[in-house]
């Protein structure tokens, strides 16, 4: 087991070696760039920005219920609302769900080309494999989902602000006052570097996963589940341990 | 020229190559042939790299693949052209889009010229307006000879073919083992093709090996073939209902 475990790190190292070649040609890697932004974070927005404005409404309503004592200011609502969304749901959570997203979505695809030969076919031209199909996709997924986690932020507290409006759960002059009140800019680019961090985490365990698949469309399949359970593992460790290095 | 030495290699317990000795003619069709399961694909695989030998050495001209580092075998790869057992064509690119792949990656040219040299090469071996078709919209012979395009896009200097007709009909497969042949006289390059459909064998085996119980147990060509006194050869040839007729003929003759 421990063993095993070893030996995985050991190969998902040499890998990301791989990945990390000096592309070939700079031109050809912009437009995999694109075509990966497009299809990894781009699709993503609608998903992330649903659940976004959902959880950002049941904050309001969850912690409104939460604080019925009335020595208690009601703008506090929408103060840990702001708080809870920046610092763990925006990252993690939505991290959570790309997991899902992304991870079977990058699996999944370098797997069945790996079993087709297509990764072979590049290899014997002399194309490096791991860094024309890997490094575009990690690229994009860790510089460019912090946006994502922004999005899910604005969204979030858009979507308290419509339960306050059309609840009237606390009055809404209040929910603002809250959203303002003693604001930590730090806690936006820590949110930011976790999503940053867990998007690459997501993007090269699913891409190790795929590259070694075996055996036709079941380790396909197999590759893919072993990508999001390991990631979401993973995500979920590092959190506590970016945490406790940034926050405390 | 590719030489052979002593080559090894199992998968666990199954020792597929056993002390395996070749020796590869440039500017020739080389084939191996033996039965499914006898290991042509592994030897193949070795050949270029794909799989590391157990033990045992390949030679390509001076240098042993096994000691060459990470640029040598990239720029020695860009003289080795492929055509997959299944074709491995690139599912996310069109048909000349696949043939341009490499020319990408290897060369400078400008659009233009790459298309160019594509349709040269999609030309040469017979397709006509499926330039934007994807791979998955084109049948099995059609895959087959745009995988020969894409191995021959940057004028190789060796190819090496995995089973070219297994699939087709009779027709259709002589006429890319015709093709196969052309190209390799026509660009002098060191052909090697894996097979086991004896037509083809009969048509353009310049130098034939045989595998059979994971070593090379006969080298000849395809004259000497049908004369030959190794039995194992013989029951594979004689499997062919027209060259048993000969074989026997041979045999009776003596
Ligand atoms: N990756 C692998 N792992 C384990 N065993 C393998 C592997 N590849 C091939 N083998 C075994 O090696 C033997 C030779 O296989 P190979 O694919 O070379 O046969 P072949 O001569 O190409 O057959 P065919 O004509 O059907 O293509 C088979 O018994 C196969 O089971
Ligand atoms: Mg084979």
């Amino acid at each position: 087991m421990i063993r095993r475990f070893l030996e995985a790190t050991g190969s998902y190292c040499l890998f990301l070696r791989q990945v990390f070649r000096r592309p070939e040609k700079w031109r050809i890697f912009w437009r995999q760039f694109v075509l990966e932004t497009d299809k990894l974070i781009l699709s993503s927005i609608v998903i992330v920005g649903v659940i976004s404005v959902f959880i950002g409404g049941v904050l309001v309503i969850q912690t409104a219920s939460n604080m019925s004592n009335p020595m208690l200011d009601r703008m506090l609502v929408g103060y840990m609302v702001r708080e809870t969304l920046v610092l763990e749901f925006c990252s993690t959570v939505v991290a959570l769900i790309l997991a899902g997203k992304m991870g079977s979505n990058i699996a999944s695809e370098i797997g069945s080309m790996r079993i087709s030969g297509q990764i072979d076919a590049m290899d014997m031209m002399g194309v490096n494999s791991a860094g024309f199909l890997v490094l575009p996709k990690v690229m994009s997924a860790t510089f460019l989902s912090p946006l994502l986690m922004l999005l899910s932020f604005a969204l979030g507290i858009f979507g308290g602000w419509c339960v306050v409006e059309m609840t009237e759960i606390i009055p809404p002059a209040k929910y603002l006052a809250g959203l303002k009140y003693s604001y930590n800019g730090f806690y936006l680019f820590y949110s930011g570097f976790k999503m940053a961090l867990f998007c690459f985490l997501i993007s090269s365990i699913s891409s190790f996963n795929g590259y070694c698949a075996t055996g036709g469309s079941m380790g396909v399949g197999a590759s893919s589940t072993r990508s999001i359970v390991v990631t979401s593992i993973l995500i979920l460790l590092f959190d506590l341990i970016v945490t406790q290095l940034m926050l405390y | 020229m590719i030489k052979v030495e002593h080559l090894n290699k199992s998968f666990g317990d199954l020792h597929v190559l056993k002390d395996v000795n070749l020796e590869l003619a440039p500017g020739k069709c080389n084939m191996i042939i033996g039965a499914s399961g006898s290991g042509k694909t592994v030897l193949l695989k070795n050949l270029i790299g794909l799989l590391a030998p157990d033990s045992g050495d390949i030679w390509y001209g001076g240098h042993r693949l096994s000691e060459m580092d990470y640029d040598a075998k990239k720029s020695l790869r860009q003289k080795i052209g492929v055509l997959f057992q299944g074709c491995a064509l690139f599912d996310f690119e069109t048909v000349i889009g696949n043939v341009i792949f490499p020319m990408n990656f290897f060369t400078d040219w400008p659009e233009e010229k790459k298309r160019e040299r594509a349709r040269f090469c999609l030309d040469r071996v017979n397709v006509k307006d499926a330039d934007d078709k994807y791979p998955s919209e084109l049948s099995g012979g059609m895959q087959k000879r745009v995988g020969i395009a894409r191995a021959i896009a940057l004028n190789p200097d060796f190819l090496f073919c995995d089973e070219p007709n297994s699939g087709l009909d009779p027709y259709t497969s002589s006429l890319i083992d015709r093709l196969i042949h052309g190209i390799t006289e026509e660009f002098n390059i060191t052909t090697v093709i894996n097979t086991h459909d004896m037509n083809s064998m009969l048509e353009i085996g310049d130098s034939i090996h045989f595998i059979c119980g994971g070593t090379v147990m006969w080298s000849g060509d395809r004259h000497s073939i049908l004369r030959t006194e190794c039995a194992e050869l013989r029951d594979f040839v004689g499997a062919n209902v027209l060259a048993r007729h000969v074989i026997s003929e041979s045999v009776s003759s003596r």
